[in-house]
């Protein structure tokens, strides 16, 4: 039986991206991102997951706003880099987990979760920014030491699902890898935030004190979370700020007695960046 | 009124895009989301002119972009994350296009900022 032995929670902010491709792990400015994210790749290195259930957003790269999937669950064997305007990423393409995914379509679908499904669609730094910090030895070996599920949320385009729909949707996805019969260690990512505004005049908008708060709720008291409007979210954290309930997707497909063992935060810029580790309690899913 | 939303009009200098917005700039948005496509850049590159007469845009919409107005595109109803392409094809970054809309040049905006450096 596949199992979830943890979760991470990661900014997907694209010069996270750039920076790692800059190789700019010792530059005096970027050194505190590096070592933030080192202990969350060195967990990663020891448990080696098959899969990582990636709730991601969008950023008007594979999708357009001809057709805007609120949620859509990525179910090929490869997902390309997408050019975002500046060239490709020189990272390895996306691996999927197509047995997985397609098992997770139909247990999410007959779960009442009509979620749209994707193939071979390339997919942007929503996914590919935070993951070459989680496995940062994938581009010199040129293939990633496990697979992706990727699931895109809509942050983009109101309406947005709401906070708890997100969270309602972790715990169907829950359901999902645990009814799955191969014996598989799943890691779940939520992307996103923390505080940051891209748009008006209250573009660069940051509040640390709420980015705190949230690091602390998401773990303690997800309920505080969901029972928030998207309003409220907007206004402590900034519009796009708002895109944290994907932390919440996350947060649903852990267990109620999960521990948050680890935290980064740095606010260098725009965006709040931040990386946080949930470890499910109980023993190691057998290994194959 | 979406009640999700309700209250997000008392959060000044706050656009927010919602279908409203989407439908009223859908040509514009794909011109700037196509920029992400090799060939739709070289286009815009060598000639921008002919890019946008191609895209169809309204006079209006031309100056904006033309000016790389991103507060008055953002006002007008773009996505931000359509505009960053066209923002990555005219070599402005992020924190240049924020600063834009906050009416601050960069040098302003970075001082604001905790690591200028860090972009």
């Amino acid at each position: 039986m596949a199992r979830i032995i943890g979760g991470i929670g990661t900014s997907h902010v694209p010069t996270i991206g750039v920076a790692f491709d800059r190789k700019k792990n010792d530059d005096p400015d970027w050194a505190p991102l590096f070592k933030g994210y080192a202990p969350v790749a060195q967990w990663l290195e020891q448990k080696k997951p098959d899969v990582l259930v990636f709730f991601y957003n969008d950023h008007a790269n594979t999708f357009f706003f001809d057709h805007y999937p609120t949620f859509a669950l990525g179910v090929s064997a490869q997902f390309p880099i997408a050019d975002e305007g500046t060239g490709v990423r020189p990272v390895p393409p996306i691996k999927g987990h197509p047995r997985l995914a397609r098992h997770m379509a139909e247990s999410l679908v007959n779960d009442e979760f009509d979620i749209s499904v994707f193939q071979e669609l390339p997919i942007d730094h929503g996914c590919n920014s935070p993951l070459t910090m989680l496995w940062p030895g994938a581009v010199a070996a040129g293939v990633w030491p496990g697979a992706l599920v990727p699931i895109e949320v809509n942050v983009l385009q109101h309406p947005v699902p709401t906070p708890l729909r997100c969270y309602k949707l972790g715990q169907a996805v829950r359901r999902a890898v645990e009814s799955y019969p191969e014996d598989l260690k799943v890691v779940v990512v939520g992307t996103g935030g923390l505080s940051h505004q891209m748009n008006g005049e209250r573009a660069g908008f940051n509040n640390e004190a709420w980015d705190m708060k949230f690091l602390d709720l998401i773990e303690r008291d997800p309920g505080a979370l969901t029972a928030m409007r998207l309003a409220d979210f907007a206004r402590l954290g900034g519009t796009e700020g708002a895109e944290v309930i994907m932390w919440l997707a996350m947060r649903g497909a852990l267990s109620e007695g999960v521990k948050k063992t680890y935290q980064n935060y740095y606010l260098p810029m725009t965006t709040a960046m931040a990386v946080a580790l949930f470890e499910e309690p109980g023993p190691e899913a057998p290994r194959r | 009124m979406n009640p999700q939303l309700e209250g997000i009009e008392s959060l000044t200098g706050t656009h927010l895009f919602d279908l409203e917005c989407s439908a009223r700039t859908l040509r514009l948005n794909r011109f700037l989301h196509d920029l992400a496509i090799p060939e739709k850049r070289a286009l815009f590159k060598a000639s921008p002119e002919a890019a946008l007469e191609q895209a169809g845009l309204t006079e209006a919409e031309r100056t904006m972009v033309r000016n790389l107005d991103w507060g008055g595109l953002i006002r007008y109803g773009a996505s931000f994350f359509t505009l960053e392409k066209l923002g990555r094809v005219s070599g402005v970054s992020n924190p240049g296009m924020v600063a834009h809309m906050r009416g601050e040049t960069l040098e302003e905006f970075l001082k604001t900022r905790n690591v200028p450096g860090a972009r």
